[in-house]
């Protein structure tokens, strides 16, 4: 393995990230090769938090644009502060200015609201990261916008003119996958599908993250985990079901796993009706087998 | 040869072998992963895996593939530092050699039916196609009905979307657009600028049984789903998969307007097509890869499949219960269903059907034109 990876994957570690050789390459050569890098896989796998760690890694700045159906470009990249220029105006007719004047006046930086993509661009203290975080939320029009700004690094506003990127951001985009995303938009990037952890990973994890848990709860939650993702799941539960559970039970100062803790508690990493049933019936006590076992 | 035009020999080839294998890696990648590859440690076998799948941009659904292929690559690296053996390289995929075209038999007696049926007095022969199962279709028919598809499907029903576009006359103030008019005019509102949500088409996602027992319909139900998504013209708007007993998605070779050669393609490309079905198994992958991905909540899925399978019937009610959970409308076309005295009872199809929202036969064009109403809002 190339040292800088490994020496990336320690630092990752020390963040408080346990990261496999697959994610640390991932990361390695996107900083590298200066591209965004795509992360998809299932929901609580930790993609986001990966941007997080980039940003505390490079001691900069996180910006975060989280996507939603109808997301647009006013409120991904800018908004001109109406109220403030139709105040402005009113004044500005009464000092007797021409158009010319107020229109100067009222399209300048100032009257500006910066949305999370400008701001990525803007930054004057180095590069941020910019996280633009469930791209799959988005629709196929905002998809190819992105694709715009992530391409060249600069955006045109009319009244402006031509605002260029000082430094290049770090992006990191994620996607849980509700909807394919374009092709173009993939090329662009740099692709890392993070599957779940292995067991040694998990109770890595586990032990990272919830000091509070003794080494062996950590092992018995993780084999309880692996045993439960083995099942047919609607939704299978990610690490940060893991982690949220693992805290329940260390709130509930409980040492050890027995039926009637993880029958209290499954609503920590079980979060659908049918698949809560599923396991009621009979079959939380094989997978405590399983996992014991 | 240096080291470098070696790596790149090897890369376009394996690059080359993904693509056969209908996994989408363009030039561009290629040139991502030859980035990647100065990059890292290229003695480290899993290091190189590990870039090339995040530079090729390879899908969970495509890494066993990748994984197959790049075992060999490695290989072929290593061996052919030795004397250049003529192109060790990858092999093709494995392909059924007697691609049986199905549907395909315009026989003397089919033409004849056609002469006569269109000689027949008081019916237009369109009315007369409608009813016609597909079993008796002429390569005439089908001509015309390809025709009649296509006006049929242009009647689907809308619905509006979610982002909002400025429009004249209608729908919500847009302050944005009103005050960059109002500039012109010193500040002054003269009109108001609106926006409001364009019509959306529906998006569909098709499963096709190609297995033998569904011969004598694939290529009607394909020329429909053609037609269908020629509509909805956007190319992410339908997508169709083909099972029996593997499942293709096919989206990536469908040409509308070229039933034929399409179906010519598949014929060649899907294996085992016209053989038997494993439908549980094939929907379990279908949601398992797919699901998240192409099904939400705009989505109407429909199956195709007569729902005779004697594989295990468990896996089936499974994947259909995901399905139902995430579309907006489950439909089950069966061509069987057109005979009065079907019932559904096949085990497959008794197992699917809790999750179904609607049963309908598929044997004629009347049947389809019926399906319409239901692909609408």
């Amino acid at each position: 393995m190339r040292p800088e990876i490994a020496a990336l994957q320690e630092a990752m570690e020390r963040q408080g990230y346990i990261a496999d050789p697959a994610i640390a390459t991932a990361l390695f050569l996107a900083r590298e090769m200066r591209r965004p890098l795509l992360i998809e896989g299932d929901a609580g796998v930790g993609k986001t938090e990966i941007a997080k760690v980039l940003a505390r890694l490079l001691d900069t700045e996180l910006i975060r644009l989280q996507c939603y159906e109808g997301l647009d470009v006013s409120t991904a990249l800018y908004e001109w502060n109406y109220q403030r220029q139709m105040l402005r105006v009113r004044m500005a007719e009464d000092e007797g200015k021409t158009a010319g004047e107020i229109e100067d006046l009222i399209f300048g930086r100032s009257y500006l609201l910066e949305r999370p993509l400008l701001r990525a661009i803007t930054r004057a203290e180095g590069p941020p990261v910019l996280l633009v975080d469930e791209i799959d939320r988005a629709d196929d029009g905002f998809e190819a916008f992105l694709l715009e700004v992530l391409s060249d690094f600069q955006v045109t506003i009319p009244e402006l003119g031509t605002i260029r990127a000082d430094h290049v951001p770090y992006v990191v985009l994620t996607s849980n996958r509700t909807r394919e995303i374009g092709d173009a938009l993939r090329r662009r990037c740099l692709y890392l599908y993070i599957e779940h952890p292995s067991l040694e990973k998990e109770v890595r994890i586990l032990r990272a993250r919830v000091p509070g848990a003794s080494a062996r709860l950590a092992e018995e939650i993780g084999r309880f985990m692996q045993a439960l993702r083995r099942r047919r799941l609607s939704k299978a539960p990610g690490v940060a079901e893991t982690i949220d559970w693992a805290q329940a039970l260390c709130h509930l100062h409980s040492e050890h796993l027995d039926r009637e803790t993880v029958a209290e508690t499954l609503g920590c990493i079980l979060k659908d009706q049918h698949d809560l049933r599923e396991l009621g019936a009979g079959e939380l006590e094989a997978v405590l087998a399983e996992a014991a076992g | 040869m240096t080291a470098q035009a070696d790596l790149i020999r090897h890369l376009a080839r394996f690059a080359g072998a993904l693509r056969q294998r209908g996994v989408g890696v363009t030039l561009s990648d290629e040139a991502d992963g030859l980035a990647a590859l100065t990059l890292i440690d290229l003695g480290d076998r899993d290091e190189v895996r590990r870039a090339l799948r995040t530079a090729l941009k390879i899908r969970q659904r495509d890494a066993a593939v990748f994984d197959e292929l790049f075992d060999l690559l490695w290989r072929a690296r290593h061996e052919s530092s030795n004397p250049p053996v003529p192109a060790p390289g990858l092999p093709a995929p494995a392909r059924p050699k007697s691609g049986k075209l199905p549907g395909r038999r315009a026989t003397e007696s089919e033409v004849e039916t056609a002469v006569a049926l269109g000689e027949e007095p008081g019916y237009s022969p369109e009315a007369v196609l409608r009813r016609k199962s597909f079993e008796e279709y002429s390569t005439a028919d089908q001509a015309a009905m390809e025709r009649l598809l296509a006006r049929m499907v242009l009647r689907l029903a809308t619905r509006p979307s979610r982002r909002r576009v400025p429009v004249r006359g209608r729908g919500e103030a847009d302050l944005r657009r009103s005050f960059r008019r109002a500039v012109a005019h010193g500040g002054e509102f003269l009109s108001l600028a609106r926006r409001a949500r364009p019509i959306e088409k529906p998006r569909l996602v098709v499963l096709c049984d190609t297995s033998g027992s569904m011969d004598p319909h694939t290529r009607f139900l394909l020329t429909f789903v053609l037609a269908l998504r020629r509509v909805t013209r956007s190319e992410r708007s339908s997508e169709i998969f083909a099972f029996n007993t593997t499942l293709v998605r096919l989206t990536p070779w469908l040409r509308p307007g070229q039933v034929d050669r399409t179906l010519e393609r598949l014929a060649h490309q899907v294996p085992g097509w016209s053989g038997g079905t494993k439908i549980g198994e094939c929907l379990a992958e279908f949601v398992a890869y797919y699901l998240d991905e192409l099904v939400h909540g705009q989505t109407i899925v429909i199956i195709l499949s007569d729902g005779l399978d004697r594989g295990d019937v468990a896996p089936l009610g499974r994947a259909m219960r995901a399905i139902r959970a995430r579309a907006r409308r489950v439909l089950w076309l069966n061509p069987l269903a057109g005979d009065s005295r079907y019932e559904p009872t096949a085990r497959a199809m008794a197992a699917a059907l809790p999750y179904v929202d609607r049963l309908l036969p598929a044997h004629n064009l009347e049947s389809l034109e019926r399906l319409l109403p239901l692909l609408a809002a």
